[in-house]
């Protein structure tokens, strides 16, 4: 019995340094350094202007409407002005930015990006994959060609950023400046939850969130998806190279 | 008493020590990257062959503007029905000759392209079409998804021949997946192909 004791023993101990030494090898080989990011910039509203395209009004309604249709559809359309691409081709830059912010919601992909590159000049309208069936490439062309380039080639950024945005909101449905009104909206938002369903939400809510508050130490998302009204957050969307290109 | 209750505790330990070890060592990275690198292959196939199906439709556009530019129109048909009719063997992502051929094809088919684009600069009246652009923005949107796609790939692939040659994961391998191979990726030769320049 004592031999069977010792030889257990040794065996214990010969399991436990493998043990740890693939625990140690594991935190010092890490993960591997994958492939160089750009730096992007903030994702702090909806329309991000770093190379300082748009007076202060023309931001602001942008970013009404932006904010307006994504309450009306669940899609996100962010708009960017980058001061340099870092030398990054611009549907190299887009994409990451896309996947980097995550706009779009998450699993449907429905997000699209108006980026604006002056010191390159160029153009680039990114389309999340969720939504490549109905802004395509194409139209996301044509919109560069009919409503931007002509602004941007008088050398009126902010126009030709305000009529490429409302081009690219109608395509994607929606109506103007009122907003909740949706040409065709994704079925998500006009379906409610089942009633019993409800039920149970709301008191799953009150038990589960009655002590600590609703809003408390909880990030994200409330409990079915929505989103927090004032600030921005992109949800989740992934983006696969869709869109087109302009140069002026 | 004691004797007893020594053996049982030492298995104790044992099993917890292994399962420590184990947590430490995710031993299902390997699958996990392995579908990953799936799912990131069939998306290439699925942009390449989007390409693919753009090919007659473009082919017809131009011919009937620009009938003279037989040869250029022929090697792009040649080079798709090439690249189409290419069985790709089931192993082909682990099989350095069949992956490599496939590249090739495919490489030829976007050099046939792009030449063709090229060709197209001589016909203003072509370049004015309204299905010829349309089509032009589809296959530059299709070469742009091709290559979100390939680089998706390769870095899936990265991940996991990683996992599998290096320390942790090479052993987990060995043991619970004696069956996983590296995986053939992409040398950058089509990314640094860049369309040819047009001089006026």
């Amino acid at each position: 019995m004592a031999r069977y004791i010792r030889v257990w023993g040794a065996y214990i101990w010969a399991i436990r340094s493998l043990a740890l030494m693939l625990c140690a090898i594991h935190i010092v080989a890490g993960q591997p350094g994958f492939a160089a990011e750009p730096k992007f910039p903030q994702p702090s509203s909806r329309v991000v202007d770093e190379a300082a395209l748009l007076s202060a009004p023309a931001k602001e309604r942008i970013t009404g409407w932006l904010e307006a249709f994504e309450r009306a559809s669940k899609r996100q359309v962010v708009v960017v002005t980058v001061k340099d691409l870092q030398g990054y081709p611009i549907e190299d830059f887009g994409y990451r930015l896309g996947r980097a912010w995550g706009i779009g919601e998450k699993g449907r992909n429905t997000g699209a990006i108006l980026l604006v590159a002056p010191k390159e000049r160029t153009v680039r309208i990114e389309v999340g994959y969720g939504l490549e069936g109905e802004l395509t490439d194409a139209i996301s062309r044509a919109i560069i060609e009919q409503n931007i380039l002509p602004a941007f080639k008088d050398g009126n950024y902010e126009q030709g950023i305000v009529n490429g945005t409302a081009a690219i909101l109608k395509v994607l449905g929606w109506k103007g400046d009122t907003p909740g009104v949706m040409r065709d909206a994704p079925q998500s938002a006009q379906e409610l939850p089942p009633i019993p369903l409800l039920i149970f939400i709301i008191l799953f809510v009150i038990f589960r969130f009655g002590r600590s508050g609703f809003f408390g130490g909880r990030h994200g998302r409330g409990v079915w998806g929505s989103r927090s009204r004032g600030g921005f957050s992109g949800g989740g969307g992934s983006f696969g190279g869709g869109g087109a290109t302009g140069r002026w | 008493m004691i004797r007893t209750f020594f053996p049982r505790a030492s298995q104790i330990f044992l099993i917890l020590f292994f399962a420590m070890g184990l947590a430490a060592c995710d031993i299902n990275a390997v699958p996990r990257y392995d579908e990953e690198t799936k799912a990131a292959w069939s998306e290439v196939l699925n942009q390449y062959q989007r390409r693919a199906d753009l090919v007659p439709n473009l082919v017809e556009t131009v011919a009937g503007f620009a009938r003279q530019e037989k040869e250029t129109l022929t090697a792009v048909v040649e080079a798709r029905s090439k690249a189409t009719q290419m069985q790709l063997p089931p192993d082909i992502l682990n099989n350095p000759e069949a992956f490599r051929q496939f590249q090739q094809n495919q490489a030829a088919l976007g050099g046939a392209l792009a030449r063709l684009l090229v060709v197209v600069e001589k016909y203003p009246e072509l370049k004015s079409n309204q299905n010829f652009l349309s089509l032009q923005s589809q296959l530059e949107g299709t070469e742009n998804r091709i290559t979100v796609a390939r680089r998706d790939y390769i870095l899936s692939v990265q991940k996991y021949n990683t996992e599998l040659r290096t320390i942790p994961g090479r052993w987990v391998a060995g043991v619970l997946y004696p069956e996983a191979e590296v995986k053939q990726t992409f040398d950058i030769a089509e990314q640094a192909k860049e369309a040819p320049k047009v001089k006026f």
